[in-house]
């Protein structure tokens, strides 16, 4: 009794029978003799689950055949197998599985096609309608993936003697002239049968009994229940495909909404890829179907070339005559247009600017700071004005104390100093700074270059604006404010290159708080944080675990590696033994944005990548070109800008 | 050539034939024809065609029509003499006995031992050449009658016996054949190791291009044969 849908249907070959329960508890093993070599590490196979469990309690009942207490049937002692003898031609088909609960129905298992429908959704959407729970058409296909390969059966090693000749030749010459001579032992480790409804997969708490088919999850079904939303959703950011199927076969799709809103950590090597997954990212981010609003704080200026973004149709939309259409803006802060507006430093800042300060410098500077704040009452102060309240203060303290202690070489000290910090400095300014409502706007990435700025600046520039900025969006959310410089009314990615300069592990810095604070509340206030880095062991170990979306590319240095099996706990020690064998452009991806960690190889960008490494010997070559040699001889030559004349006169 | 017939069977496969005695043949077989690891071949009786032109041709040995063989190799020969332990005076001398009493002579006889390896079908055609229709390597369906006769084979039948393309494949190229392999390992006799040895060399020989295949096998028997059991 083959209906006429699975029928129709490409059945799929399984791969591989159980052999029975693995090592641990939630792993099984399968034999296979893998001919095409499908079964890689990492891949997703499935086996489908018996439907006892629905049977005995009636759910897969049609409506309309659902026993009545006037059927003669006992209410509420409903034994399963009245309900395989009273099952209605045309019903859903039972398997032949089904019985091993010791149920003798001779009339069904005959009709039970072997292997069951690959795609099952013949029987599961049926099903799903009668379905009380409102599984979705993969409900019954425990899901697992391959950890372990282990070999049953090899040639033996004196067949391999010869390097020309291959085993499959001797094995031939002696009369075995099977195509296929090897066989496996493959371990799985249980994921579960995937569940709509919640978006997760739920395990079945048993290994499959011995003898059950196993199939390889066809792309189709992994395009649907590995990642959370769909390409091209709203809501989506597509970064690449599974690593184990062909290019774009199964996309890698991350939920912006999980990944904004709980965090996201890159981390990888030097060279393994990070800012360009991260440009990737970006990417998703800014097309017509999210129009986020992004901010990236980019301390080596990688990410300029992401302002081709503005002329791609990718990222545009046209009006639908309501609206004016969509076009993602792309800002781009050189080094010199980043600005901190003095009077946004608080004390820690100045402490972090001007270290070493005595004792009785930070009293005064801590006062004076307060005085200059409570005078100006929230409107920008200057550096003269900072030094006038440094004097000032300093004066009410020689009135108060009767002794009449003298602090002028403590005031003067301190100007210079704060004289000598900011006065003139490119990045602190009286009046200018980063105005939040212009490089927060939806559908605008804003790239804030750092490049020719000394490090602890930037600790102060990236720790002043998410300062700035959770307050924006704190009093926003709250209600406090509904315009001016903190009206902030949406939520904001901020990606961090280079994330452990701004929390590194073992000491504070002056970002080190407000990043916690931010990656703790961001949630509550609408503001993701995306941390970039190469160095996991130098980042704050606390930041790091408060990411919920990882993704991590190659990582070769052994501590690297420790810091990120500790600090995350969403990626199994099968997927993190992996991590010195990712290429370049491949990346594990776990936590809140996808539905179970996968292994994705990175799209590539539709815009030009800017992080490339130099290469050097082509640009020593270079010099020595003809070209080269002829410009720089002429600039050489003793007469050149007149420079033999002056030195003649 | 026809060196011998057989004379008894101690299984399926081995089968013992006596080799043919001085005034049998006209050609006596010489030691050489019946060496040691030495390919022969015996004749499967088969259904004879109702023509009786078949039949003459037959007689004559000019048949076209295809011949099942079965193919063998010579495992071990035995000397057999009844008169061994005899060894009193005789009243006759050598002479005379075989003058007045031949078939005293006829008892003493040189035995040996086949085993069967395969079947080929094979044709002659009318200009003298085989024609080699299908081989088959393993236990033969078939087994041997006594009394049949067994030839020894040239060069070029060993040649085909272990050269062709699998029957199922028939697109596939020919390639070297020694599927008797595992079946002669699995008898127990210690003779058996050594025949395959000597088959390898023979094989070595006709087929050059292949030595670095034969060597895997001829290297893993050594090791197993001389180093193994003498370590």
């Amino acid at each position: 009794m083959i209906e006429p849908s699975t029928a129709a249907r490409p059945r799929f070959r399984p791969v591989g029978i159980t052999k029975g329960p693995g090592e641990t508890a939630h792993e099984y093993t399968f034999v296979s003799r893998d001919d095409e070599q499908v079964l890689k590490n990492g891949e997703y196979v499935y086996y489908e689950l018996d439907d006892i469990d629905e049977m005995t309690h009636g759910h897969t009942y049609p409506p309309d055949r659902a026993p009545h207490p006037g059927d003669g049937y006992p209410q509420g002692s409903l034994r399963v197998d009245d309900i395989i003898h009273e099952r209605p031609q045309g019903s859903p088909p039972l398997r032949a599985d089904d019985m091993t609960h010791g149920l003798r129905t001779d009339d069904m298992t005959d009709e039970q096609p072997q292997g069951y429908p690959a795609w099952g959704a013949d029987i599961s959407s049926q099903r799903a309608d009668n379905v009380i729970h409102g599984q979705g058409t993969f409900a019954r296909r425990v899901l697992g993936r391959i950890i372990k390969r282990v070999p049953l059966q090899l040639y033996p090693d004196t067949f391999l003697a010869e390097p020309e000749i291959s085993p499959s030749q001797v094995a031939a010459m002696v009369g075995y002239d099977s195509r296929t001579n090897e066989l496996f032992e493959l371990h799985v480790s249980i994921m579960g049968y995937y569940e709509e409804a919640t978006g997760s997969f739920i395990n079945p708490w048993i290994p499959p009994p011995s003898g059950k088919q196993i199939f390889l999850a066809d792309d189709e079904m992994l395009a649907r229940i590995l990642s959370r939303k769909q390409r091209g959703q709203p809501g989506s950011a597509t970064i690449g495909s599974l690593l184990t199927r062909a290019p774009d076969a199964v996309p890698v799709v991350l939920a912006v909404k999980d990944f904004v809103s709980t965090h996201l950590a890159i981390i990888a090597s030097t060279g393994a890829g990070k800012s360009y997954l991260a440009s990737v990212i970006v990417e998703g981010l800014m097309q017509p179907h999210n129009k986020a609003c992004v901010l990236i704080i980019d301390p080596h200026g990688e990410y300029g070339t992401l302002d081709q973004l503005a002329n791609h149709d990718e990222f545009s939309e046209q009006g639908d005559g309501r609206g004016s259409g969509y076009r993602a803006q792309v800002k781009i802060y050189k080094p010199d247009q980043v600005k901190v507006r003095i009077s946004t430093l608080n004390m820690g800042d100045m402490r972090h600017l001007l270290p070493e300060m005595t004792e009785k410098q930070q009293y005064l500077l801590s006062r004076a700071l307060r005085k200059v704040n409570e005078t100006k009452k929230g409107s920008p102060w200057s550096v003269t004005d900072l030094k006038a309240a440094v004097k000032a203060v300093s004066k009410q303290k020689g009135d108060e104390d009767s002794e009449g202690a003298d602090d002028s070489s403590t005031v003067h000290a301190l100007t210079w100093r704060i004289d000598q910090r900011f006065v003139d400095s490119f990045t602190f300014d009286d009046m200018q700074h980063l105005d939040l409502p212009e490089i927060f706007k939806p559908g605008q990435c804003t790239v804030v270059q750092l490049n020719d700025i000394d490090e602890r600046d930037q600790q102060v520039v990236v720790a002043t604006l998410l300062r700035r900025l959770n307050k924006a969006r704190m009093e926003t959310e709250r209600g406090k404010v509904h315009a001016g410089e903190f009206y902030l009314p949406y939520p904001v990615f901020v990606l961090l290159e280079e994330a452990h300069h701004f929390a590194p592990s073992g000491t504070e810095v002056v970002s080190t708080a407000i990043l916690k604070q931010v990656l703790a509340e961001g949630r509550k206030f609408g503001i993701g944080v995306g941390l970039i880095s190469q160095r996991p062991g130098k980042l704050d170990a606390d930041v790091l675990s408060q990411c919920q979306t990882q993704c991590i590319m190659r990582i070769v240095n052994e501590i690297d590696q420790k810091s990120v099996a500790a600090a995350i706990e969403g990626v199994g020690r099968d997927l993190l033994d992996n991590l010195p064998a990712l290429s370049k452009g491949q990346v594990i991806v776990a936590g809140a944005a996808v539905n179970t960690p996968v292994i994705c190889r990175v799209r590539s960008r539709i815009t030009r990548h800017g992080g490339e490494s130099k290469d050097a010997p082509d640009m020593w070559q270079k010099y020595f070109g003809p070209e080269a040699q002829e410009s720089r001889h002429r600039s050489e030559a003793p007469l050149n800008g007149n420079k033999g004349f002056q030195l003649l006169r | 050539m026809f060196i011998g017939k057989i004379v008894k069977s101690d299984s399926h496969i081995n089968y013992v034939c006596q080799i043919y005695g001085p005034r049998e043949v006209e050609v006596e077989p010489s030691p050489a024809d019946y060496a040691f690891g030495r390919f022969v071949r015996v004749a499967v009786r088969s259904e004879q065609a109702d023509d009786p032109h078949s039949d003459l041709n037959f007689a004559l040995g000019i048949s076209y029509e295809p011949k099942t063989y079965a193919v063998g190799v010579i495992y071990d020969t035995i000397l057999l003499n009844p008169a061994f332990g005899s060894l009193g005076p005789r009243l006759s001398n050598e002479t005379q006995v075989e003058l007045f009493s031949p078939d005293y002579i006829s008892e003493k006889a040189v035995l040996i031992y086949v085993m069967v390896l395969g079947m080929m079908d094979l044709r002659m055609t009318p200009n003298g050449e085989a024609e080699f229709l299908s081989t088959m390597h393993g236990v033969p369906l078939l087994s041997l009658e006594l009394g049949s006769e067994i030839e020894t084979m040239t060069e070029a039948e060993v040649r085909a016996f272990h050269f062709f393309s699998d029957q199922n494949e028939p697109d596939k190229e020919a390639y070297l054949h020694m599927g008797y392999l595992p079946h002669i390992i699995a008898q127990r006799n210690s003779l058996l190791p050594m025949v395959s040895l000597r088959i390898i060399d023979q094989l070595e020989r006709i087929f050059p291009q292949n030595l670095p295949l034969l060597s895997i096998v001829k290297r893993n028997f050594a090791w197993k044969l001389k180093v193994e059991t003498t370590g």
